[in-house]
């Protein structure tokens, strides 16, 4: 065995007597998981919002006459697609600290992650369960925000009447 | 008393994280030598080498009860000295130095050891002529004898990907060493 190595024997050990080098305890690592996984749901559940706020609005506008679509240009709320592009790289980048994301084939992944997101936000808006963060907790106010600043119909109605109002306002 | 020298490294895990820290030095006793010939071979720099070990035994000690003893601690160790070694081959990827007389075993007879180091520098020689991802699964593969699935815990790619590039290096190392001969 050559000094080198006894040397990194001795340091190793030296430091654990002392009690220069102590282990994380496991609580540690529970709460870590925990915020890892947490985090994910977070950044689904943005994600999934800010989608669902882009296929609201969207629908909102109505037909896509060359002044609505100048309309929707103007009045769309940019940083929601660019916070959810945001909330999709960091949902990724957290993807890939689990074990399963290299040994599946992680483009594929990736894939349905997005794919997860952007069906939850359209599935959403489809059935009118927006409706239910539209009205309550921090998003009824960003939702508010935009549609009494652009004139938009309330989407704190159920999916007929929202549609109803929808037609009135497009005529 | 418990022998040691026989438990597996999970058991003495277990034992290292209950009972006694100092049983520490036995993971150190078996793994100093894998671990040195593994970051040397991939970093070609002796003395950062053994820093980098020392510093990969601390890491492995400090996140110990990260580890699950149900998957195999020389993976997970591995794994560790990996990230080490590619620290270190980023930041001084211009100042790696190709040196590849580097030997840590030293007891054998003279000749037998000397034609012996001339094959190892030959093939060292031409793995250090393909691209750091083809080289590393082959030399973990046939210098470190890990398996395939070993090999994808280390380096966190599937299997199917580990099969591919040690076949590819395989073809690789076949025509650089045809081509110095």
């Amino acid at each position: 065995m050559s000094k080198k190595q006894i040397n990194i024997k001795n340091n190793v050990m030296a430091q654990i007597k002392e009690g220069k080098i102590t282990m994380h305890s496991k609580a540690y690592f529970v709460i870590g998981s925990i915020f890892l996984f947490v985090g994910l749901i977070a950044l689904f559940i943005l994600s999934v919002f800010l989608i669902n706020i882009m296929f609201f609005i969207l629908k909102a506008h109505g037909p896509m006459g060359q002044y609505r679509l100048e309309l929707l240009i103007s009045n769309f709320p940019w940083w929601a697609p660019l916070f959810s592009i945001l909330g999709i790289i960091l949902g990724i980048w957290i993807l890939r600290k689990y074990d399963f994301s290299y040994k599946k084939n992680f483009l594929l992944l990736v894939i349905l992650f997005i794919g997860a997101i952007v069906f939850t936000g359209w599935l959403m808006d489809a059935t009118g369960i927006d409706n239910i963060w539209f009205k309550r907790g921090p998003m009824q106010g960003i939702m508010k925000r935009y549609i009494q600043g652009n004139n938009i119909p309330s989407p704190g109605l159920n999916k007929q009447m929202r549609n109803n109002r929808m037609m009135q306002f497009n005529q | 008393m418990r022998d040691y020298k026989k438990v597996s490294d999970e058991e003495l895990i277990e034992d290292i994280r209950s009972k006694n820290k100092e049983l520490y030095v036995h993971i150190v006793d078996r793994y100093q030598n894998k671990l040195m010939r593994y970051i040397t071979y991939l970093i070609h720099d002796e003395q950062k080498a053994a820093d980098s070990v020392q510093e990969t035994f601390i890491k492995a000690y400090i996140n110990l009860n990260g580890f699950n003893v149900n998957k195999k601690f020389s993976s997970w160790i591995y794994r560790i000295a990996h990230n080490q070694a590619m620290n270190l081959v980023k930041k001084y990827t211009k100042e790696v130095s190709m040196d590849t007389s580097f030997d840590i075993r030293s007891n054998h007879d003279i000749e037998e050891e000397f034609s012996k180091k001339e094959i190892v520098q030959k093939a060292h020689s031409c793995l250090n002529q393909m691209p750091i991802i083809y080289s590393e699964p082959l030399a973990l593969h046939f210098l470190d004898e890990k398996s395939y699935e070993e090999i994808s815990d280390i380096l966190r790619i599937p299997m199917g990907t580990v099969a591919t590039r040690i076949s590819r290096a395989k073809f690789i190392m076949k025509n650089i060493c045809q081509k110095n001969k």
